[in-house]
């Protein structure tokens, strides 16, 4: 494990990638910061950017942008309460609320100190961690590919924002959308209609920037600005109390999150989610949740940031999504002539554990960044969106242009952009749909493997003790929460007001 | 390497953008084409297409014959473009857009005779003009060290009684070429599992996921010599010359009448102007003469089995002939 890490060292501490480093995590923050766009439209679009430079380098940069939108994201949350990236969502409740009290500051630099506290906690488990994943992948055939493909579809579903409903119907969509081009099994192109572009599939980076950039501007036009609340050099001091008080808080949150977003499909939405509903039920202060507690930021801003560095555990060992945005990281990886899995640790160990050591350096230089910046950056909440948005519409289309040199691209991000708005209108949560797509191929894959290695059998899956293990854990998580509930009535209406908030943070 | 030539291009887009807004201009780069399309030799900057991804051995065929190209050419300048996706099918089609041009090439392969015969495709190899083969390349069968197959004869032998299963690199490929003729001439029974890529079936091999796999030996190379996998007989008229290969007998000393040749090469755009194709060929002859070429031969462990022009194009409709029998069950 150390002499990993100082293979890490060496690769990411070179001018180039600190340069790179720092690029990436100030965009993040930036892109993190601007409403209608998330750390998936920043890494999608951005992409192209990275095409000069080595691998390494080009992944550092991206993955700064991943963690560093989950910094920026916090800002608009705590002073617009309009969430700039889905993992803050949940930081809207108290951040905006302190905010209000004149405490945006504290609010921002607990946050910052929480996330940077998880950041490091979450790359020592990863330096520990990543490795024996990676070697239990190694024995992965098709058929435990095809159960970990089952669970990434069903944690995505289990754990939506909204509705698992809407989150199934919209997943299904991707999957569906992931049978077009030549089929794995027989060679057969379907729903092509002739077109040679849709023979290798529906792009999927095109599809996020679609619908994340194209969509989420067209619907930010319709909905209009919110005016921030003004936060000076002044608020920002943070008091040792604040500190004392958030440091369960934060402890709780980065275990949680890293262990959430290990999961495949998870993302960092679910991991703020759930380690606010946490920490609510075990805070001494949970009275105050809601009303601008500062644990209530501190708990959900550690995890998402825990859950952001252990969302590469799955993307890097299994090459399987942790959610939207390393299903756009891994794209690059192939992008780049990279192959995700479980040999990419054994073939690319300076690639991998630079880009693991980068998270470090990049979350001290976002410390430094928001400790003392975060008003600076809140300026730029004051762009007029007339100016802001044909910038994202631009570099949508030329970023989508640049990636394969076809003007295919720029349609595919057209017709998802439009399609995009009216998800946007009908309140259809993207991510799943994201996820769907690329997971539906690998999914497809694993069956089509498994089905001929089993001789169409498929049941023979449950004669491989690892599948079993991982299909067990997808049925936990579907029905878990139904379970405890359906339990807890039983065992009596004890403490029946938690029980409906626990579920409503629970959704 | 596919990055650099993208960004390239991808600059380029951006320029062409940043001139329609009115910014200063980085360079003409958007009307070559159309001076280009009757011209009978190429002007400016020409685009070598590999119909696959970054890695493979189509990538190295392609940026070895651009490389070789340009070296043996006075001011001739060729950008590798990676159009990927469709096994192939993705590339193909595009070139087939290009016709006239004498500023393509693309790096073809077998997959430009088994595509147009297994699928529903626009383009045959009438479709381009061919330029030259560099190589011929016999497939492997290899197996687990521990597998109780030795030869090709008995992996025959025990498919007639129990399963045994195939790793294939797409579904429609070359590979099931070979396995449909092993079947055909001998009434083995092999179940396929289809991969993606080379070294994907080669992990599904060394994992255990399937007993036999038809490799080509630059894939094979490492895990033969390391003794993880074993060659259990070639796929050619004779055996190969190289000292670390020569010890694997062929299909047919185990009687097994089962040889099939994958070839490599470079093929134009259709109708291109006649002195555009001969331009290719001299190009190409350079090439062949040149050291970088037995380097790469040697390299990839191909059999330099050359043919230029009419003598390719010859080539071609014999091996279609010979796929054309095996997919037209």
């Amino acid at each position: 494990m150390i002499e990993n890490l100082l293979l890490g060292l060496s690769t990411a501490f070179t001018p180039m990638n600190l340069l790179w480093c720092f690029i990436g995590v100030l965009l993040g923050t930036i892109i993190g910061l601007l409403p209608g766009m998330g750390s998936s439209t920043g890494v999608a679009i951005l992409i192209p950017l990275t095409l000069t430079v080595e691998p390494v380098t080009a992944l550092i940069m991206l993955a700064g942008i991943y963690y560093g939108a989950q910094y920026g994201g916090t800002i608009t949350s705590v002073l617009l309460s309009t969430p700039g990236e889905a993992a803050t969502v949940v930081t809207t409740l108290d951040g905006y609320q302190m905010a209000r009290r004149g405490r945006a500051g504290a609010a921002l630099a607990i946050a910052a100190i929480g996330s940077f506290f998880a950041a490091i906690v979450s790359l020592l488990l990863l330096a520990g961690l990543a490795p024996p994943f990676a070697e239990l992948a190694l024995r992965f055939g098709p058929q435990e590919n095809l159960a970990v493909m089952v669970l990434a579809l069903v944690t995505m579903v289990a754990f939506s924002g909204q509705s698992r409903t809407r989150a199934a119907a919209m997943a299904t969509v991707g999957v569906l959308l992931a049978c077009v081009g030549v089929d794995a099994g027989t060679g057969e192109a379907r729903y092509t209609f002739g077109n040679i572009n849709l023979l290798s599939g529906i792009p999927y980076i095109e599809v996020v920037i679609g619908l994340f950039a194209v969509g989420e501007v067209l619907h930010q036009i319709r909905v209009g600005m919110a005016k921030p609340i003004r936060a000076g050099f002044r608020d920002l001091m943070i008091r040792r109390q604040d500190v004392r008080d958030s440091a369960g808080a934060i402890g709780r949150g980065s275990l949680l999150g890293f262990a959430l977003g290990c999961l495949p499909g998870a993302g960092t939405t679910l991991a703020s989610f759930i380690a606010y509903g946490v920490e609510k039920r075990v805070s001494k202060n949970s009275k105050q949740f809601g009303r601008g507690a500062i644990q209530g930021v501190a708990a959900p801003e550690s995890a998402n940031n825990a859950a952001a560095n252990a969302n590469f555990i799955p993307t890097l060992t299994l090459g399987i999504p942790g959610g939207a945005t390393t299903a756009v990281l891994l794209g690059a990886l192939t992008v780049y002539g990279l192959q995700p899995g479980p040999l990419l640790f054994a073939e690319e160990p300076d690639l991998v554990w630079g880009l693991l050591v980068s998270f470090f350096i990049g979350n001290v230089i976002l410390l430094v960044l928001n400790l003392p910046l975060a008003p600076v950056f809140a300026q730029l909440l004051r762009i007029p969106y007339g100016y802001l948005y044909p910038i994202i519409l631009f570099t949508s289309f030329v970023g989508a242009y640049a990636i394969d040199n076809n003007f295919f691209s720029v349609w595919v991000v057209f017709v998802f952009g439009v399609i995009g708005y009216g998800m946007k209108r009908f309140d259809l949560p993207m991510a799943p749909l994201v996820v769907g797509v690329v997971v539906g191929a690998l999914f497809e894959k694993a069956l089509v493997q498994t089905s001929a290695i089993e001789d169409g059998n498929l049941l023979m899956i449950f004669t491989r003790p690892i599948a079993v293990t991982i299909l067990a854990l997808a049925v936990l998580l579907m029905i878990g929460p139904a379970l405890m509930r359906r339990a807890r009535a039983l065992l009596g209406p004890t403490r029946p007001r938690e029980d409906r908030e626990d579920e409503e943070t629970h959704v | 390497m596919r990055a650099l030539s993208i960004a390239r291009t991808g600059l380029a887009a951006m320029c062409a953008v940043s001139l329609a807004l009115g910014a200063a201009g980085c360079g003409a780069s958007g009307s070559d084409e159309e001076i280009a399309a009757a011209a009978p030799a190429p002007t400016g900057d020409v685009t070598m297409v590999v119909p696959f991804g970054a890695g493979g051995g189509s990538d190295i065929a392609g940026r070895a014959m651009a490389d070789g190209l340009v070296s043996s050419t006075p001011r001739l300048n060729i950008n590798v473009d990676n159009r990927d996706g469709g096994a192939g099918a993705v590339g193909y089609s595009y070139f087939l857009a290009k016709a006239g041009s004498p500023n393509y090439l693309l790096a073809t392969e077998t997959s430009l005779i088994s595509l147009p015969l297994s699928q529903d495709v626009e383009f045959s190899h009438r479709s381009f003009t061919p330029v030259v083969k560099i190589g011929e390349d016999y497939t492997l069968l290899v197996a687990r060290k521990d597998s109780p197959m030795d030869t090709c004869a008995e992996a025959v032998r025990q498919s007639r009684t129990r399963r045994v299963l195939a790793g294939i690199s797409g579904a429609a490929g070359p590979d099931n070429i070979v396995f449909s003729l092993l079947e055909r001439r001998t009434g083995a029974e092999l179940d396929r599992v289809p991969y993606e890529s080379g070294s994907e079936t080669l992990a599904g091999l060394l994992g255990g996921q399937v007993d036999l796999a038809s490799l080509n030996p630059s894939e094979v190379a490492e895990q033969l010599e390391a003794g993880d996998l074993k060659a259990l007989c070639v796929f050619g008229d004779q055996r190969y010359d190289y000292p670390e290969l020569a010890g694997i007998p062929t299909a047919r000393e185990q009687g097994i009448d089962v040889s099939f040749a994958q070839f490599r090469g470079a093929i134009a755009p259709g109708n291109v102007h006649p002195k555009a194709a001969k331009f290719w060929v001299r190009a190409a002859r350079r090439y062949i003469d040149s050291r970088a070429y037995r380097d790469y031969i040697r390299s990839e462990y191909l059999q330099p089995k050359v043919a230029f022009g009419k003598d390719f194009a010859q080539y071609l409709r014999a091996n279609e002939a010979l796929v054309a029998e095996v997919l037209h069950k």
